[in-house]
């Protein structure tokens, strides 16, 4: 039987990182993968991440998924793809299908990174083609580029739900409506926004009623729901669309470290393994990274696997217990920065009302998706001065913060705690590069002149569709619930490679709606006002 | 151990419900009112509602409908999903053709 | 309407790839070389892979990763193939799966 020092079951962010860490150490391990290809779903994902520098912030998913793959490359990982793993055993003994053979192989240690599997609701017509998972639509348009539908109902306004809205229209297709049984949205409001000012319409306390079609779906009915979940009469809403999308949470993949006898717990995310702080099971010498050991970020499941690399090194007398405490160190700082904010894990479920800079949280942007006009002037990003400066709409703590480091200017500052609001640095000169604009991954910063010349002024704001609106088009500039505030007419539209695809479209609007207009959208025949 | 008789007395008799004839299991083509009847049969744990009904033991092995019907178990038993026991795990854990799998001849090698 | 993404804001023009001719239940249709046989489909508009064996109930492309098995249909004669992970060929034939088999055919043969 073939032995390998270190088997890693799963090659994307967690497996990968783990392996490329324990081969920097000197271990030579194996990373078995199902498909076609290595990453996990971080080919899928073309947003810009949050984080720090650290963290890869403001670098797309699918960009941190080449950067992984050659580093691992780099040192020697071997990643055996179409191997699916079919069992997994005490002795660390791994059985994989390959081909048309199942092969045994055996492990010093193995570490399991099969990440998650996303969960369902069930309502009459859910098997119909057309009802499809975020993930699938992902799939579908990022990696095959082919469409998920055309008219799409999306379910679920966590961080994947309000992503793949996103992308779905950037793909060109029409989202209908984001939809969720929760009263508040369950993402970062930075995501709600970016999708609530393109024109989708936010449903909270709403849930599907049913699917509609014979044999693939041609509408939905949706209805609001009272704090049991249950229907409330007369609140049915019907919407037209061939593709249901749904974004109802993730559930860790953790039957092989079942099936090793691993110690196991049941909660409310899902049934997860008991581990210690480098994954470390209660079976010597198997470990767990990444979304099986309790759902996260892609960001957080690579240092995962790092710690775990450095620990499996340990474990193997490739490194000295100093150098593994110096590195684990060094990488759970890295992760604790993840895990702070508003949506740290002790924060799971609960309602905060304040920001950690004692500022009330947007209500409307937790029901709604937006930040209300009555409630956007209270952030520190948010200032009034003459000339071109930024306009910071960044309203919840989050762990992000590449807008410090974009302006060479200094006019940005978050300081050392990354989930501190955006602050506009008074007396710092904003000379309108737009770096800023195109690093936020919220696509929250915009930049704004009041008065550019009387009576009118400029919004510089992040564009991430295609065609691109050329200078002197005239359109309409929507505010930040998507109906129309005013027409306007382009300025400019800026790409560069260091935007990375986040090009700066300036749009001249009249000097009362340079606080109010956040997007814009050509011609007028979308005006929903 | 539970107690089935008092178990199903306290959870009282099976009351047909308007989801019933919800599919859960996608690939088995189980029906959420099968798996609530089942419970009041003395079905209590996930591994055995799998030999009852076969929801879970289609081709995707349960991968889909495992957490949906801890879910309708819990409410039926009146427990949280959490207490309800889960089903083994065993190889093979994805899915592959019989005469593959029969080829194994384990550790030969 | 065109289902393939011809030009992307982020990850720019569709990769260019040979196109290559399958059947789908006799009808000749096209699809490129190497993407998954789903994704050819759904780019002819083909939302039904296969019929459920109690129920004869319609169903199509669930997960797109090889996990619900839901796009399973006959590949080259062979049943329950994922069209979803399975590379297109040339000269494929898919058919619409009924229960474990093409239409018309038995169990036994699926088997």
């Amino acid at each position: 039987m073939k032995r390998y020092d270190l088997i890693v079951i799963g090659g994307g962010p967690a497996g990968l990182s783990a392996a490329t860490e324990a081969a920097k150490h000197g271990l030579h391990p194996v990373v078995f993968d199902e498909n076609a290809r290595p990453g996990g779903q971080l080919f899928k994902q073309i947003h810009k991440f949050f984080g720090s520098k650290e963290h890869k912030a403001k670098i797309r998913g699918f960009q941190i998924g080449e950067e992984l793959l050659e580093e691992a490359e780099k040192y020697g990982v071997e990643v055996c793809l179409n191997a699916a793993v079919i069992g997994l055993y005490p002795e660390k003994e791994v059985t994989v299908r390959i081909g048309e053979e199942v092969k045994h192989v055996k492990g010093d240690a193995v570490l399991v990174a099969t990440g998650a599997s996303e969960n369902m609701v069930t309502f009459p017509g859910w098997t119909l083609p057309g009802v499809i998972g975020a993930g699938a639509a992902q799939t579908m348009m990022n990696l095959h580029h082919v469409k998920a539908g055309e008219k799409i109902l999306m379910l679920g306004s966590g961080n994947v739900g309000l992503v793949v809205s996103f992308q779905l229209m950037q793909a060109g297709c029409e989202v209908v409506a984001l939809v969720d049984a929760a009263k508040r949205v369950g993402g970062y409001g930075v995501h709600a926004a970016k999708v609530a000012r393109l024109g989708v319409p936010f449903y909270l306390s709403h849930t599907i009623v049913e699917a509609e079609g014979s044999d693939c779906v041609t509408g939905v009915t949706i209805a609001q729901v009272d704090e049991k979940f249950q229907f409330i009469e007369g609140t049915k809403k019907h919407f037209d669309v061939d593709t249901i999308c749904m974004a109802v949470g993730l559930s860790p993949m953790s039957q092989l470290l079942m099936q090793a006898g691993c110690k196991m717990e049941d909660t409310p995310g899902g049934c997860v393994p008991v581990c210690d702080a480098s994954g470390a099971t209660s079976v010597p010498g198997i470990y767990a990274a990444g979304d099986v050991s309790g759902i996260e970020e892609a960001s957080s499941a690579m240092i995962e696997g790092r710690i775990s690399g450095a620990v499996i090194a340990e474990y193997l007398g490739y490194i000295t217990e100093e150098g593994k405490k110096a590195r684990e160190r060094e990488l759970e700082e890295a992760l604790e920065a993840l895990r702070k904010g508003m949506f740290a894990p002790e924060n799971r479920g609960k309602l905060l009302e304040k920001t950690e800079e004692g500022i009330d949280i947007s209500m409307n942007l937790l029901e709604k998706g937006y930040v209300a006009e009555d409630e956007i002037e209270r952030y520190p990003g948010v200032t009034h001065m003459a000339g071109v400066h930024p306009v910071m709409e960044c309203t919840q703590n989050i762990p992000c913060n590449p807008c410090q480091d974009a302006c060479a200017k200094g006019c940005i500052s978050i300081g050392k705690n990354i989930t501190s609001l955006p602050v506009v640095v008074p007396g710092a000169e904003c000379i309108g590069c737009g770096m800023c604009v195109a690093s936020c991954s919220g696509q929250a910063i915009f930049l704004v002149d009041e008065e550019s010349e009387p009576g009118y002024g400029t919004v510089t704001l992040p564009y991430e569709f295609l065609p691109l609106p050329e200078a002197g088009e005239k359109g309409i500039a929507l505010g930040r619930d998507g109906t129309k505030v005013c027409d306007c007419e382009v300025v400019s539209c800026k790409s560069a490679k260091a935007f990375d695809h986040t090009n700066l479209l300036t749009i001249k609007v009249p000097a009362d709606m340079t606080m109010k207009a956040r997007f814009y959208k050509k011609g007028a025949k979308f005006c929903q006002a | 151990m539970v107690d089935i008789q008092e178990k199903l007395k306290e959870i009282g008799p099976f009351v047909p419900g308007a989801e019933d004839d919800l599919l859960i299991c996608r690939c088995e083509e189980v029906t959420k009112g099968e798996i609530r009847k089942a419970v009041h049969e003395g079905i209590f744990t996930v591994e055995e509602m799998r030999r009852y009904l076969r929801n879970g033991m289609g081709l995707c092995q349960g991968q889909t409908c495992g957490r949906l019907v801890k879910g309708i178990m819990a409410r039926e038993l009146k427990v949280r999903p959490a207490e309800i026991e889960p089903a083994t795990a065993r190889a093979p854990m994805r899915p592959i053709e019989m005469r593959i799998l029969a080829e194994d001849g384990g550790d030969r090698e | 309407m065109e289902k393939r993404i011809m030009r992307h804001p982020i990850l720019g023009d569709s990769p260019e790839r040979k196109f290559v001719k399958f059947t789908y239940d006799g009808k000749t249709l096209e699809g490129y070389e190497g993407e998954p046989v789903a994704a050819a489909l759904r780019a002819a508009g083909v939302m039904t892979h296969r019929y459920t064996a109690k129920k004869h109930e319609p169903r199509g492309v669930f997960c797109a990763i090889g996990r619900c098995t839901d796009c399973v249909m006959v590949v080259n004669g062979k049943p329950n193939v994922r069209t979803c992970i399975t590379p297109l060929e040339e000269g494929m034939t898919v058919q619409t799966q009924y229960g474990a088999s093409y239409e018309g055919g038995t169990t036994d043969e699926a088997i």
